[in-house]
């Protein structure tokens, strides 16, 4: 698309093809304006897009295979390691780094902050898609999809903690497609749809806060079932939600930081003005946002420690793999952070915001695969498991980049329909 | 069937989701949360360990009675306790078997140990607890029974069992869902009968009886035993409490069982944070449009100004 | 288990010669066909003459006190130091074939001050009585070195021609 762009390529950004009286179809609106012959050029000449090639020849067969010969096929099957990667990544890294849906909705529509507006449909998006896949990690990992509306209507276990994720996650998902309705309306040329949702946004963004209060700490609540087995420097029974809800802040606003950065640096042809002129500004604006939610995490965690009187741990080689966690993924951010608010250099922003990401990943992956059985054994998932769930993720870049090439989050649409 | 006095309570305040009016049922249930003790004339086991000889014959009693699938290998094939799982563990409850024996060499005895592993039956079940299609039910017998029909499949009562006793039906890739020990409810223990193992038992390893009688029973035995018995009736109040007790003459930590499990049922770690979720339902609104009118002040008085 | 056959059969005749004519004998033959609950194994064949010889003469040794002896257990001496000889010394006569039955445990709940509540039942006893003995004396402790598997029994253990084909014993990759 760079090259195109450079040769004079304009995206859409209007109803109406310029120069004419006839509107956009929607088939041309799919092809970005291109000709079937040089969509397919434009494709073919993307090295990612060979890449993906290969993921898909190796993910597809062994995905059918899951889905035929049973989750026992693709992963160990391992009776004392029961949530692999499918649901350790896809569920529980995809929804706290999807936090900046409701961060971004708050910052803007609740709290007013309108200098945020141009990357608030990005923070919107991100969070759409990583719960969008975040469900599609659990129906692979679950499989009979039939079943997934059970505990919504067919039998209800209301105390249950799990009860709250999957009704959380089930509205929050609606109340996030609700709020990206304006976007996908300009497009489209609906007017009725934004402006409803328009009239309804505060409900929305009010929802949206209690959904991801509730969710993100209940994620974290999930282990509160099993106190015994994760290591004790993971698991704090009284603090776990809010450390689980807390961490989610940063983890949400960085991986915006990361996903705006890599939308300008791979495209910049699809961004307007508006959002890259400035993007600088509001990646520092994210990170002081970031800053503070990591100080207020640190703390958290050294309380949580003291509370539990968990010192002694710290000494053994499981310390050592918390200090490890504890200085990449959340001091090294902070002090990061801190640097580029004090002289303002988005770049160390964008950095520090990789290493919060990992930090968040690690996080979350050492709760529910790395220190679980602690006293056990450790499970390394099957091969066919890792492959899987980088097709699944690569899809959910596929439709990521699918999406900001077409809808107005990065650029405003123009000569919008009244 | 009745439920859990508690989990009515629950279920009652939080059916209505989102209503506010919840917090006062919410309050009490979670006040009654982790108390329960079980039902009064619920039935039990006692497993006296020093009677096993590692025969498994129980484990066939089992496969017959749920009409399990064929095992890997004959249950007189004594070679069954030299194989070992992921990670060099001992065989566990599977899909295919719902009880397995274990065999521990232990210091300073000549004979091997051996020791019977079936769900506990919890008085207050962590994975109930953890349910959140409520497929689990602890009936007034003592057994914690499933219903197969709603399983989703979501493995949290194998995270939530503090024993590792569900088993996911990895195999299939139509309906996976949980498989455990159900104290042969269905066929025997609703009827007043004992599970299948115990009655096949050749050994009289496993009293089957009403509980609170089995904890005298065990008591009086470690009493009478003059030494013999290690002073300790695994199950009378771990995690609450369990309908499957335990007595036996070599330390518990040394033939695999968890001592760090605490008294402490599940439900009690959990609690704190359900008692949190109506407060947040009910608080955050009221306190984020507080917030969005305090932030949107200045641009309301320009407004007005401007007019 | 590892017991030689040959072995047993010489033990028993030299057991055999010496059993002096005096015994207290009150059953009928020397060899017992303990077959009451045969059914996935068959009956045991016990030479109880055999075994009055092996333990000396001591009934003790099995029949705690009914069969006249005074217990050496020290929870029973206080009640029963002075019992004397029971109606039947047979195990089936105090030991339920089946413990655990309705009446049995309407018995035990309804009778708050029953002795011997822990009772176990008589398949419990047999094996108790023999196989903690055999294990001590070394004598044969494998389930078919007394009594052979029935076909119902190698259904039940899915042994024999029951057994599971072979080569599919995986459980996990």
């Amino acid at each position: 698309m760079k090259k195109l762009a450079q040769e004079g390529y304009e995206p859409i950004d209007t109803l109406i093809k310029p120069n004419t009286n006839n509107p956009w179809t929607v088939k041309e609106k799919l092809l970005l304006g291109l000709s079937p012959q040089d969509y397919m050029k434009q494709l073919l000449r993307n090295p990612f897009n060979w890449f993906l090639a290969v993921v898909y020849a190796v993910g597809i067969p062994l995905l059918l295979g899951r889905f035929f010969f049973g989750l026992g096929w693709a992963t160990h099957g391992s009776y004392d390691y029961p949530w692999g990667l499918f649901l350790g990544w896809g569920l529980f890294v995809m929804v706290p780094l999807s936090a900046s849906g409701f961060m971004l909705g708050t910052t803007v529509e609740l709290f007013g902050r309108k200098d945020f507006k141009p990357i608030e449909r990005l923070g919107l998006l991100n969070g759409l898609l990583g719960y969008f896949f975040a469900v599609v990690f659990l129906e692979v990992d679950l499989g009979q999809p039939w079943r997934l509306v059970y505990p919504m209507f067919v039998s209800l276990g209301p105390a249950a903690v799990l009860f709250l994720v999957a009704w959380h996650v089930a509205t929050y998902l609606t109340v996030q497609i609700a709020e990206l309705v304006p976007a996908t309306s300009e497009l489209m040329g609906w007017v009725k749809p934004k402006k409803f949702v328009k009239s309804i946004v505060l409900g929305l963004t009010v929802a949206g806060i209690i959904l991801s209060t509730l969710h993100q700490g209940a994620l974290g609540s999930l282990f509160t079932y099993a106190p015994h087995k994760l290591h004790p420097l993971w698991i704090s029974t009284a603090f776990q939600w809010i450390l689980f809800f807390c961490s989610s802040i940063f983890g949400g606003l960085s991986m915006l930081i990361v996903v705006s950065a890599l939308t300008k640096w791979f495209m910049s042809w699809r961004c307007d003005d508006n959002f890259l002129k400035n993007l600088d500004r509001i990646t520092i604006g994210l990170g002081k946002g970031c800053s503070m939610a990591l100080i207020t995490y640190l703390v958290l965690k050294i309380t949580a420690i003291a509370h539990d009187n968990e010192w002694s741990y710290l000494l053994d080689g499981w310390g050592m793999w918390f200090f490890f966690e504890m200085i990449v993924g959340t001091l090294i951010p902070l002090a990061f952070f801190t640097m580029a608010i004090r002289t303002d250099r988005a770049g160390l922003a964008r950095f520090a915001a990789m290493f919060a990401v990992f930090g968040i990943a690690l996080n979350r992956m050492n709760t529910v695969l790395i220190t679980y059985n602690w006293e056990m054994y450790q499970d390394i998932p099957h091969w066919r498991e890792f492959c899987i769930a980088i097709m699944v993720y690569f899809t959910y870049i596929v439709v990521y980049r699918a999406v900001l090439y077409r809808i107005p989050i990065v650029y405003t649409w123009r000569g919008e329909r009244k | 069937m009745k439920k859990l006095n508690r989990r009515n309570f629950i279920k009652g305040s939080l059916a209505g989701g989102l209503a506010a009016a919840a917090t006062g049922k919410a309050t009490k249930a979670d006040a009654a949360g982790g108390t329960f003790g079980g039902y009064p004339d619920s039935m039990g086991v006692l497993v006296d360990m020093t009677k096993c000889i590692g025969c498994r014959t129980c484990e066939a009693a089992c496969n017959v009675e749920q009409g399990l699938p064929e095992p890997d290998i004959p249950f007189d094939d004594y070679s069954f306790f030299d194989q070992h799982g992921h990670g060099g563990e001992k065989p566990r409850t599977t899909e295919k078997a719902y009880t397995v024996v274990n065999r521990y060499e232990v210091e300073g005895r000549e004979s091997p140990f051996f020791r019977k592993v079936q769900c506990n039956h919890c008085q207050e079940p962590g994975c109930l607890t953890s349910c959140f299609v409520n497929a689990y039910t602890k009936t007034p017998e003592g057994a914690v029974i499933y219903n197969p029909k709603v399983c989703v499949g979501c493995r949290t009562c194998m995270i939530a069992c503090p024993f590792y006793i569900p088993a996911y039906s990895f195999s299939s890739a139509i309906n996976p869902i949980i498989k455990k020990c159900i104290m042969c409810y269905d066929t025997r223990l609703k009827f007043g009968r004992p599970p299948a193992c115990v009655e096949a038992c050749p050994q009289g390893v496993m009293t089957f009886g009403k509980r609170k009688d089995l904890v005298a029973q065990a008591h009086t035995k470690i009493e009478e035993s003059g030494g013999k018995y290690i002073d300790h009736v695994y199950g009378e109040k771990e995690v609450g409490g369990t309908s499957w007790m335990y007595i036996s003459d070599v330390p518990f930590e040394e033939i695999g069982f968890n001592m760090h499990v605490g008294n402490a049922p599940i439900i009690s770690y959990v609690k704190d944070f359900l008692a949190m979720v109506p407060m947040v339902l009910i608080i955050w609104p009221a306190l984020f449009t507080g917030f969005h009118l305090l932030a949107t002040r200045k641009a309301k008085t320009d407004e007005s100004n401007k007019a | 288990m590892g017991f030689k056959k040959g072995k047993i059969i010489g033990l028993a005749a030299i057991l055999a010669m010496a059993v002096p004519l005096s015994l207290p004998m009150t059953v009928g033959g020397q060899v017992l066909e303990l077959n009451r609950l045969s059914s996935l194994y068959e009956g045991v064949s016990f030479d109880h003459d055999m075994h009055i010889e092996a333990t000396s003469e001591n009934c003790t040794t099995c029949h705690h006190h009914t069969a006249g002896t005074p217990p050496e257990d020290p929870n029973c001496i206080p009640c029963h130091m002075n019992s004397g000889e029971a109606e039947s010394p047979l195990c089936s006569d105090c030991h339920a074939a089946e413990p655990f039955s309705a009446a049995n445990l309407e018995k035990s709940y309804n009778t708050p001050r029953l002795h011997h509540k822990a009772k176990p039942g008589l398949k419990a006893v047999y094996h108790l009585n023999c196989l903690t003995c055999h294990k001590e004396v070394g004598a044969p402790d494998g389930c078919v070195d007394c009594h052979a598997m029935t076909d119902k029994g190698e259904k039940f253990y899915r042994t024999g021609k029951y057994a599971p084909a072979p080569g599919k014993a995986s459980g996990h990759h």
